[in-house]
């Protein structure tokens, strides 16, 4: 069984947001609520200062802090290493969302479902369509899945992920740039494998422990 | 200025704090789930769970039946119904017994349910208090007591609640205020001369608290960046007026002029009530300001 992960190359993302907007048209987020980020932050002083640009989304941890806090089983890892959560035994206590180190989780709420793209002139065709085509539960925590839909749905077809986009997360696909890639960690002949040897890849804020499957190259 | 603030409002999510949406992460962010908008709830939730067990605990040392019925109706009540409100899926609450091997939660949701049976088993046995059956529920209303820190505790990425003097600050502030309910209830039930006796203890357990109190701070403050960004939180961020009038005079001055006045036993109801009163605001308050002001590490 393969571990899915992927590797970002930092020194060729542009921060242009295109795997931001992918991810929200993929899962039809509502306002305020984002699976993919893009943190960019300066370090050193003038003149030697350097921008930093670090697109974020769920780590998909094998010692994820989430899987442990969750009281009922519903945030659990899969057998590929995506963490997953189950919405029908989740009780919203959001204790995975608090113990998460990188914040990549949400709780999804009425309020946050009542919020309109264009406040109080209703929902447009595309949001309605949203709820019916991706339906999420009130009062559930809900976090990046590594679009496993489509994983799941491209493997039974035979395609390989990370190479055939209908088998590979929407946020790698959409980057005009190919700062992302996907694939197996434990198949050392993988390109992500490949990648994280030669660029010594970094996982973030490794010091809690858990393990990320998200690496970071430059 | 006025209609970017409400279009930030509108289109990122609100930090709670100074922080600018772009800065989310970025810089010390704050932890919100836990104690703003509904997350209240489990702020009184843990509170009054502990004081509830805190008082059982005390009163199991008076073999006092009434001091046993409050503290276990507090308890699951109080505490107990509040917890279930907190939860988006309250019909599921009985799902969270289900990860005790891993989940704190979990954890607290078993002992809770074992204090439910075996203290309603206590308190309607006639040879209820048996040196066994007090040890057990004595060690359950401990485990209580330290439930709700225990379960921020092991949050590893927050630094102000994984610090080390987090449990025993929550196990002496149950004992505390449990300790000072059940003194209150002796000195309104004509038993003045068991409110007198007890305040021995109530000078002990407030120096204990209040130590626990300094090497919590002094503790965190040396912990790391992370949990001294917490502590300058706690006293010049937005909740510093709690942490001062709350924790600070509350929790604090006023009992101690109210301990020193009483010292040596010479205790009058009025002045119980009014540091029974003073303590409950000031726990309240250093528990709001724990959660409030607990901080995440900058992803990069």
């Amino acid at each position: 069984m393969p571990r899915w992960g992927m590797v970002i190359d930092v020194k060729r993302c542009i921060a242009c947001w295109g795997c931001t907007i992918a991810c929200k048209e993929e899962h039809f987020l509502p306002p305020r609520v984002f699976f993919n980020r893009v943190l960019i932050g300066e370090t050193g002083k003038f003149p030697s200062s350097s921008k930093l640009i670090y697109p974020i989304l769920c780590n998909h941890c094998s010692d994820a802090a989430c899987v442990e806090a969750c009281p009922t089983g519903a945030t659990y890892i899969r057998e590929d290493g995506i963490v997953a959560v189950d919405d029908e035994k989740c009780v919203g206590c959001r204790a995975c969302l608090v113990s998460c180190p990188y914040q990549q989780r949400t709780y999804y709420d009425q309020k946050v479902k009542d919020r309109e793209y264009f406040p109080g002139q209703g929902k447009t065709e595309m949001e309605l369509i949203g709820e019916k085509l991706y339906p999420l539960k009130v009062g559930t925590v809900i976090k990046c899945n590594f679009c496993s839909e489509r994983l799941d749905e491209g493997l039974k077809k035979g395609l390989e992920p990370g190479l055939d986009d209908d088998a590979t997360p929407a946020c790698v696909i959409a980057c005009p740039v190919g700062a992302r890639v996907f694939g197996d960690l434990d198949d050392p002949d993988s390109e992500i494998s490949r990648l994280i040897m030669e660029k010594k890849g970094k996982q973030l804020r490794k010091e809690f422990g858990t393990e990320p499957a998200v690496y970071y190259i430059d | 200025m006025k209609q970017r603030n409400e279009l930030e409002k509108i289109m990122f999510h609100p930090t709670g704090s100074d922080l600018k949406p772009y800065e989310w992460m970025m810089r010390p962010t704050r932890q919100q789930e836990w104690i703003d908008d509904k997350g209240l709830f489990l702020w009184l939730a843990f509170f009054f769970s502990e004081i509830g067990a805190g008082l059982y605990f005390v009163s199991l040392f008076y073999e006092y039946k009434a001091g046993l019925i409050l503290g276990w109706l507090i308890t699951l009540v109080l505490g107990g119904i509040i917890h279930v409100l907190y939860l988006g899926m309250p019909l599921r609450a009985w799902r969270m017994i289900m990860k005790p091997n891993t989940s704190e939660l979990s954890r607290g949701i078993w002992i809770i349910g074992i204090f439910a049976a075996l203290g309603f088993l206590q308190i309607v046995t006639a040879g209820s208090f048996n040196v066994v059956f007090n040890c057990i529920m004595g060690i359950l209303c401990l485990l209580i007591i330290s439930h709700g820190f225990a379960t921020m505790n092991v949050i590893r990425a927050l630094p102000a609640w994984s610090s080390t003097m987090v449990l025993p600050l929550s196990v002496i502030s149950g004992v505390w205020i449990g300790h000072q309910i059940l003194q209150f209830m002796f000195a309104v039930s004509s038993s003045a001369v068991l409110a007198s006796g007890m305040e021995v203890w109530a000078e002990a357990f407030f120096f204990v608290y209040f130590l626990c109190i300094l090497l919590y701070v002094w503790g965190t403050w040396h912990s790391n960046e992370i949990g001294k960004e917490s502590i300058k939180s706690m006293i010049s961020g937005e909740v510093s007026k709690i942490s001062l009038i709350g924790v600070g005079g509350l929790g604090i001055v006023l009992p101690l002029l109210l301990t020193l006045i009483m010292w040596g036993g010479d205790t009058n109801g009025f002045l119980i009530f009014l540091r029974l009163a003073s303590v409950f605001a000031g726990d309240l308050a250093m528990r709001y300001v724990i959660m409030k002001s607990a901080v995440y590490k900058p992803l990069i």
